[in-house]
């Protein structure tokens, strides 16, 4: 893993972010925290996953518990609650595209001339499985550390 | 004194009155449901909401659709159940109920004044403009496109893409369409134009800039309450949560096989 691609995934990650917080009317002025939020996760992420050659799912749990315990830490300084800022930043993980492409594998089954039906299947089930794990592995990273600290609510 | 005589207390009509408290903080709990809130933190305000303005209990009940209370003051209580329209997020909104609830807690307003509060919220709270956030949502999409390896040149259709979905995607809720209609609909139309804008742009990544084009639609807060709703004691609402979400997603994958079968059938290679 170079230092460009960390760079790279790392302001992907915060431009998703920021765009997100603007979708869920978060204010101008809290918008750079949903940056470093979405940069933060985006680059721990992709330490672990290309770096530690961990999985994506693992990666994107490490990710959620960094940013769950950074929120908790940082939250009374960030003038935005607690649960923007933390699902805003590990939004950028949430995979979509897996979802998506599990389905349109479970609608290629559906049709009458599917080549290699069974290995179809199998992608779709994959992806299917990746999309649930990786967004267990998101709630429960985030959740981990509310819980611990008991600042379940809070701003 | 026989048993009517404790049941009906002669201090109720002197006590405050019940009824207003429990609606007004149930009314604050469905705002912020419907600003996006995890059960956890709906709950904490409906409490701080109705133990602020005198009740000595609370109880309160979430589902996906409703909220119900019981509240109660001494021997006297009553509950009530108010509807919860849309989940959508609203973090202004959020932030503002939050700042609400500490000066109810704190007995700096009375019931009436809450209520006034309240529906000032409701109608005051600012909204980003429609054209910041189609901004916004394309410069998301154009980023999630690189972090899913779409090349350059596909980068600014899915941009554009994103940009026209979310300014559909608001028009169409604006008509009160369902949002599930809306989710095919937009994705259909982004991924189209997403696709289209990718061929023409010769990329590589066609495929991928119409998956990326569509991303706006992934309703990622849902589904990180549904497991936090689960986590902190809520299974009944997280469990509704999750299946909203795996059904907004089988909507939002048929508006992407429609795009696809139309750019198929006008022989673009996907």
């Amino acid at each position: 893993m170079t230092f460009a691609f960390l760079l790279h995934q790392t302001i992907c990650g915060a431009l998703a972010a920021v765009g997100f917080g603007v979708l869920f009317n978060i204010g101008f002025r809290s918008l750079p925290w949903c940056a470093a939020s979405g940069a933060l996760a985006l680059a721990v992420r992709t330490c672990c996953y290309s770096q530690y050659h961990w999985n994506l799912e693992a990666s994107s749990f490490a990710a959620a518990l960094i940013v769950g315990a950074a929120v908790q830490i940082l939250r009374t300084r960030a003038d935005i609650s607690q649960n923007a800022l933390d699902v805003v930043g590990c939004i950028p993980m949430v995979p979509g595209s897996f979802a998506a492409k599990a389905i349109l594998g479970l609608f290629a089954l559906t049709s009458i001339d599917t080549a290699h039906a069974t290995e179809t299947l199998v992608t779709a089930v994959q992806y299917t499985l990746r999309v649930m794990f990786t967004i267990g592995a998101i709630g429960t990273g985030l959740a981990i550390p509310s819980l611990l600290l008991r600042v379940r609510v809070s701003r | 004194m026989d048993v009517k005589d404790k049941l009906i207390n002669d201090e109720v009509s002197s006590g405050p009155a019940l009824e207003p408290m429990a609606m007004v903080a149930l009314d604050a709990g469905r705002m912020l449901m419907e600003a996006g809130a995890s059960a956890n933190s709906i709950d904490a305000i409906v409490a701080k909401f109705a133990r602020g303005l005198g009740a000595d209990r609370v109880d309160l009940r979430i589902g996906y659709a409703s909220l119900a209370i019981t509240i109660g003051i001494g021997p006297n209580g009553i509950t009530r159940m108010r509807e919860v329209g849309h989940l959508g997020v609203n973090q202004r909104l959020d932030q503002e109920l939050w700042r609400l609830s500490d000066r109810v807690a704190h007995g700096e307003l009375t019931t009436a004044q809450t209520r006034a509060e309240l529906t000032r919220l409701a109608a005051k709270t600012p909204r980003h403009s429609t054209w910041v956030m189609a901004v916004a949502v394309g410069l998301a999409c154009a980023a999630f496109g690189r972090l899913l390896k779409v090349d350059w040149s596909g980068t600014g259709p899915v941009f554009v893409a994103a940009m026209i979905g979310q300014l559909v995607r608001r028009d169409l809720l604006g008509r009160h369409v369902n949002v599930f209609i809306c989710a095919t609909i937009v994705s259909f139309i982004a991924s189209v134009l997403g696709g289209l804008g990718a061929f023409f742009a010769h990329s590589d990544s066609i495929t991928t800039a119409m998956i990326a084009s569509i991303l706006l639609l992934v309703p990622g807060v849902p589904s990180v309450n549904a497991q936090s709703d689960i986590l902190e004691g809520h299974p009944t609402l997280g469990s509704a949560r999750a299946v909203t979400v795996a059904v907004i997603l089988i909507f939002v994958a048929v508006g992407l096989w429609l795009g696809q079968v139309l750019l198929s059938h006008f022989g673009i290679q996907l």
